[in-house]
């Protein structure tokens, strides 16, 4: 069988066979299981708790997508869990446990915020000048996030501090210090609540499709250029061969020539500069200055459940950042039209990522319920 | 107990450097800035670092056994949290405030934490999630439904003032100096933490339980062989760092008698702080609580600060134990963990 | 031992599969008591999973168990144990941080009001060494980390008699030992032997079974093919029934003469985690159209070499040279990339990603190398070319570049690692363990590779525990004991006598001179050609033949 166009056939067929992997169904239907079960839970929470669950599944789907409004502030908060996904995702790809994104984000945020107030005095007034100083801010916030995720990095690469707990406690300390700094030194006279000074006029991602202030396609556009650039660089180049490898089997990558302490650093740091990048899309796209980051949402946190998810694939990232955009979307809705407390779709975050890090128990369930039988 | 030599050796140079730089550093505060070192090392901070410490050594001791088992339980935080808002709740709901009413609160919330961990367990053993992600997602759904229930409960995340924990005082004998108030001024939680530290130090070292989790952590397989049940071991010591997480949650409330919900809840990373005392303490049960009591040390600093007029914000004075944290780990970090940790085990195939 | 007395285990029929793999078909097997009966067959044959069956680790799904004369079934080992049946594995059952008293006594700790009552552990151990001239009482307090391997087996041995074990099986109990310590091992079960003991002894390693056993049951692929006395059967005949056709000890002609040096190292010296010495002042000379064998027991510092040989570790002294090149302080991709290839030593841990496919597998060493890497862009074309090139030229089974790495047999695994790693015309190889854990079939061929190797020009470092592959393939032989190469041997005129006394750290003239001896034989006064019959007779003698 040496005819072309059978070669050319059986090509396609592994390639085939390779998209369509029995894995990639099966982490698919882990993830939809996960996040329906814990749904559920969450309803039936919710009629123990006195309300009527019916009503609150319902208000999660008007809060989400049930108006132009709603579905502006759904991609609002999409476009920040895909960067901060993509974050997650590229440390747990490669084997790394970051959880510090929250606080890389802060000092992405700030960072960004303080390098625009800086310079606005030095830069002309006009759209000209807004769009440098937008550029300046995002290039700032990518630098300190980088740089806030490189030194727990390092100290795991070269000292051997534990990743989680060390990340987790930057978290703390960047949120503590950013929080002091804003009500402090950073708080303008006139504030009446503690932020720091608003952004000059001209410094943000304009509206563009839609009429809401705080959300610009741009900003999605840049998040799924992220996607993109990330997807590309860990399936095409080396050092992404060289991470994902890392993350799959440290041994074999070390033998194979990889540094392993090198590339636990340019991991973190990448990851981190990705999480400066949340920041900066919040204080520039969402917020306009920047306030006590212990008030901000915790889209650092949620984005281990939005990588999780998508098996920390870049790209299953964008579908698994569109569901918790809508959950978080619908929380504001919530908050507003339901005494449900609105805590409780964190609460359902949580058990969305405890149901994903149990793969076997759904395929257990796939087996006792003759779903999906013949695959082992 | 052997160590690597040398890493041993280069930890105990970095100590060394670390403690002679805190003590220059406290030098340089007394004398630079007039700092009154007597006024800040009083036998009321003593006290204060001793209730501060409890909660951290519990979910230490806890966590340590689950580790020396085999199952790494970096689920702490969490379930520490659940004591906490358990012991509230029960408070709240009986409406009583005597003393016996907080005790019952401290029992219900082991008891709940103890179910609670149960579901964990059999997910982590049975089922063989990931045992980091499964950690996570413990604190993650404390840190959503503690202040969910809160709100239900009180209509906000932070409950009223509750009944809490007094001291028991010794009539005379707690006249005494220094001893006086430690002893025998003194809340029983911290007596009872005391207990469950010297306890778990006597079965880990001294019984055949013991010598069974140290032996389920490392070598499974020879444990098995010898007819023990590894599972089974596992089951029993996460549970009983669930209790214990939940216990210090608790003993945590009953000291502060108010449970807030806002940010990361009033037990604010104290789980996390927790396995790096049992690391720092390279597993030892007498080991962790003496890194528990360093970290409640840093925390209690902040009152001393602000007793002696240093304006330093306490914002920034409550994040020492955080980078206490970061330090331990650094100087720390290659502790060497039980071979087994975080491997399933399955006795056939 | 009367005539009529049932024999100490009887397995009859005994099937084991593992999904479609069928590990014991219908065994049946007989341990005589009071006797050492060999287990003879390749890896995979199913020695292991037959002992297994009969300890309770794995239960039949056919075939029942007597044990003296009495049915029985087991559940667990603590049901077997109860029987009086022991078993020390491959890889010991010990608890390394833990004191060899914790770890003998381990799940039969003697009780002493709540506490475990080390007293009355370390008496009965105390005890029971002195019944059979054990030394591992000496060492009752030290945690098992530190001992070395022959006293952790011992360790076991020790463990299994304290829980009243009469049938003792032993997995490969000789991998790990010296050939001294194997002589001392050996001596050990007979006297367990002569005191009642019935013995069952695992190896693949047919001078050890003609020398140890009494009686010896072959078993291929899953079949028992016959039990013979020792007495009565050889060398070849064994050989012959264990591979099931005739197999050639021949050690193959070469033509190419070694050439230029191509990796040297000059007073190496390397101090390891432990902040002890592992390598000192090693000189080593590899050239090209040579094969350097380094022959040694595991752990006495070949590791710490071969990371420095690779590029893995910086030596704390000393140089390393390539072609006349200082590489001493480049890295492993430098190193790769200049021609310095490598087969892992753990190939499941190092030399495949065992959840990537073959076509990633294969650019695994690789991902700087053009074609299959540009300027940091990767072509994943050529790579799966180059995966499918290795799996047709290496006989790699099955032959799907999409197969998922770690589905493959041990064999195919290492057919697969040879190849690539070869694949680039590299100057240098470093083979560490070339063979462990591959069937006859693979390794024949990875020996044929190597050969053809050296002859196209190759300067390779063969790094192996088995004395045959040293002695088959390489142009020279060292020997490492603790870190050091204590010495050269031509592989036609040393004997693995020689070998082993020089593994174990002495020359023969040395060993004829000694004294005393620690270890339990051959430290008695003998004359040179005594010893070498004594070993000789283990060996089997195969350069006669």
């Amino acid at each position: 069988m040496s005819d072309d166009p059978g070669r050319t056939r059986e090509a396609l067929d592994r390639v085939a066979a390779r998209l369509l992997d029995a894995s990639v169904y099966e982490r698919v239907g882990i993830a939809v299981g996960s996040t329906g079960l814990a749904l559920l839970i969450g309803l039936v929470v919710v009629a123990a708790a006195g309300h009527n669950p019916l009503l609150f599944a319902q208000q999660l789907v008007v809060g989400s997508v049930g108006s132009t409004g709603a579905f502006t502030r759904t991609l609002r908060f999409t476009t920040l869990f895909i960067l901060a996904g993509v974050a997650v995702a590229v440390a747990f790809r490669a084997g790394v446990f970051n959880i510090g994104v929250q606080g890389q984000l802060v000092v992405g945020g700030i960072a960004c915020v303080l390098s625009i107030l800086w310079l606005a005095p030095f830069v002309p007034n006009g759209p000209v000048g807004g769009a440098g100083l937008t550029l300046v801010g995002l290039f700032a916030a990518v630098v300190a996030g980088g740089l806030y995720a490189a030194l727990p990095g390092v100290l795991k690469a070269y000292y051997g501090a534990n990743e989680i707990i060390t990340t987790i406690m930057l978290n703390f300390i960047a949120i503590g210090i950013v929080g002091w700094a804003v009500d402090g030194p950073l708080r303008p006279d006139d504030a009446r609540s503690v932020r720091t000074e608003y952004l000059p006029e001209g410094v943000g991602l304009p509206s563009l499709v839609f009429s809401d202030p705080n959300f610009s396609i741009l900003g999605l556009g840049l998040a799924l250029a992220v996607v993109g650039v990330v997807a590309v660089g860990m399936t095409r180049t080396s050092f992404g061969y060289d991470m994902v490898t890392s993350g799959y089997q440290a041994s074999a990558a070390t033998f194979s020539g990889v540094d392993p302490q090198r590339t636990i650093v340019a991991t973190m740091t990448l990851s981190g500069m990705v999480a400066g990048l949340v920041g900066a899309v919040f204080a520039i796209m969402i917020q306009g200055y920047f306030i006590d980051p212990s008030g901000i949402g915790t889209y650092g946190f949620d984005a281990i459940a939005v990588s999780l998810l998508a098996a920390n694939n870049p790209v299953g990232v964008v579908p698994a950042s569109l569901l918790f955009g809508a959950l978080e979307s619908s929380g504001s809705h919530v908050q507003i039209h339901s005494d449900v407390p609105v805590q409780l779709i964190d609460g359902i975050v949580g058990i969305v990522v405890l149901f994903v890090a149990a793969p076997e128990l759904f395929r257990m369930l796939a087996k006792r319920t003759g779903l999906g039988g013949e695959k082992r | 107990m052997s160590l690597a030599t040398g890493a041993s050796r280069r930890r105990l140079r970095l100590g060394g450097l670390a403690l002679l730089a805190a003590v220059a550093l406290a030098a340089v505060l007394v004398v630079q800035f007039d700092v009154p070192l007597e006024r800040i090392l009083t036998v009321g901070f003593l006290n204060r670092t001793l209730m501060l410490a409890s909660p951290i050594a519990l979910a230490a001791v806890g966590g340590l056994y689950a580790e020396k088992s085999g199952v790494f339980n970096i689920g702490l935080e969490g379930f520490m949290i659940f004591g906490a808002i358990t012991a509230a709740a029960t408070l709240s709901l009986v409406g009583a405030s005597s003393q016996l009413h907080v005790w019952l609160a401290i029992v219900v919330a082991v008891g709940v934490s103890l179910v609670l961990t149960a579901g964990y367990a059999v997910l982590l053993i049975r089922y063989k999630a990931d045992q980091i992600v499964a950690g996570l997602a413990v604190w993650f759904i404390g840190l959503g439904f503690a202040p969910f229930l809160a709100s239900l409960l009180w209509g906000t995340v932070r409950s009223p003032g509750l009944a809490s924990m007094n001291r028991y005082s010794v009539p005379y004998l707690s006249e005494l100096p220094v001893v006086g108030s430690i002893l025998f001024n003194q809340s029983p939680l911290v007596v009872l933490t005391l207990a469950v530290v010297i306890a778990a130090w006597v079965v880990l070292y001294r019984t055949r339980y013991g010598y069974w989790v140290q032996a389920a952590g490392e070598n499974p397989t020879a444990l098995d062989t010898a007819g023990i049940d590894v599972n089974r071991v596992r089951y029993a010591t996460v549970l009983f760092s669930g209790a214990m997480a939940g216990l210090g949650g608790a003993v945590l409330l009953a000291h502060a008698g108010t449970f807030i919900g806002t940010g990361d809840t009033m037990v604010d990373g104290r789980g996390w702080i927790a396995i790096v005392a049992y690391l720092f303490g390279n597993y030892n049960p007498i080991g962790a609580a003496l890194a528990a009591l360093l970290f409640g040390g840093l925390e209690g600093l902040q009152v001393q600060f602000q007793t002696v007029d240093i304006a330093v914000s306490g914002r920034l004075m409550g994040l020492l134990p955080y980078v206490g944290v970061i330090v331990v780990l650094t100087v720390w970090g290659k502790t060497r963990m039980p071979s087994s940790v975080g491997e399933p085990y399955e006795s056939e195939e | 031992m009367t005539a009529d007395a049932p024999p100490a285990v009887r397995l009859e029929e005994i099937t084991k599969t593992f999904g479609d793999v069928v590990a014991n078909d219908a065994v049946d097997f007989r341990l005589e008591r009071e006797s050492i009966h060999a287990l003879l067959g390749e890896n995979g044959s199913g020695k292991t999973t037959l002992m297994n069956v009969l300890y309770g680790l794995y239960e039949q799904d056919a075939g029942t168990i007597h044990v003296d004369g009495e049915p029985r079934s087991f559940d667990s080992p603590q049901d077997a144990m109860a029987a009086g049946i022991g078993m020390i594995h491959q890889h010991f059952q010990l608890v390394e941080p833990m004191t060899v008293l914790q770890n003998v006594v381990l799940g039969h700790e003697p009780i002493d009001g709540g506490l475990v009552d080390e007293d009355a552990a370390r008496e009965e151990i105390e005890a029971l060494c002195n019944r059979y001239g054990f030394d591992v009482d000496d060492h009752l307090e030290t945690p098992v980390e530190e001992l070395d391997l022959g006293t952790r087996q011992r360790v076991e041995i020790v463990k299994s008699l304290y829980r009243g074990a009469d049938t003792l099986i032993l997995d490969e109990p000789t991998a790990v030992l010296t050939p001294q310590e194997v002589e001392g091992l050996l001596d050990l079960l007979e006297e367990l032997r002569a005191s009642g003991r019935s013995l069952i002894f695992i190896s693949h390693k047919l001078e050890e079974v003609l020398a140890a056993a009494d009686r010896i049951t072959v078993l291929r692929d899953g079949h028992a093919v016959d039990t013979v006395a020792a007495a009565d059967t050889s060398r070849q005949e064994l050989a012959r029934m264990m591979v099931g056709r005739e197999v050639s000890f021949e050690r193959p002609a070469r033509e190419a003469v070694p050439g230029e040096p191509v990796l040297e190292t000059e007073e190496l010296s390397i101090v390891g985690d432990r902040g002890l010495e592992r390598v000192s002042e090693i000189d080593l000379t590899v050239r090209a159209h040579e094969i350097l064998g380094i022959a040694g027991v595991q752990g006495n510092g070949q590791t710490e070499l071969i990371e420095a040989l690779t590029g893995h570790r910086v030596p704390d002294e000393g140089r390393v040279h390539l072609r006349g090149e200082e590489i001493t302080d480049v890295g492993r991709r430098q190193r790769l990339e200049a021609g310095i290839a490598a087969i892992p030593e753990d190939r499941n841990a190092e030399g495949l990603v065992q959840e990537y496919d073959l076509v990633k597998n294969a650019l695994l060493g690789n991902q700087t190398v053009p074609p299959y890497a540009n300027d940091g862009w990767l072509d994943w074309s050529a790579v799966e070319t180059h995966a499918e090139e290795i799996i047709e030229e290496f006989d790699v089974h099955p032959p799907d570049p999409t197969a998922r790495a770690g589905s493959l047999s041990g064999g195919n695994q290492q057919k697969f690692i040879v190849g690539r790693e070869i694949g680039h015309d590299p100057d240098v190889l470093i083979a560490a363990h070339p063979t462990r854990g591959v069937d006859v079939g693979s390794l024949e061929f990875i020996h044929d590779r190597l050969l053809e190797l050296r002859e196209e020009g190759l300067g390779i470092v063969l790094i192996s525990s088995k004395l045959d592959e040293l002695r088959a393939l390489a142009d020279r032989i060292v020997v490492m004991y603790e870190g050091a190469f204590i010495d050269e041997v031509d592989p036609i005129e040393t004997s693995d006598a020689e070998l082993g006394l020089l593994m174990a750290g002495q020359r023969l003239e040395e060993e004829a001179e000694r004294e005393t001896g620690d270890r339990s034989t051959l430290g008695e006064t003998r004359p040179e050609p005594d010893a070498e019959a004594t070993v000789d007779r283990r060996s089997g003698g195969d350069r006669e033949r």
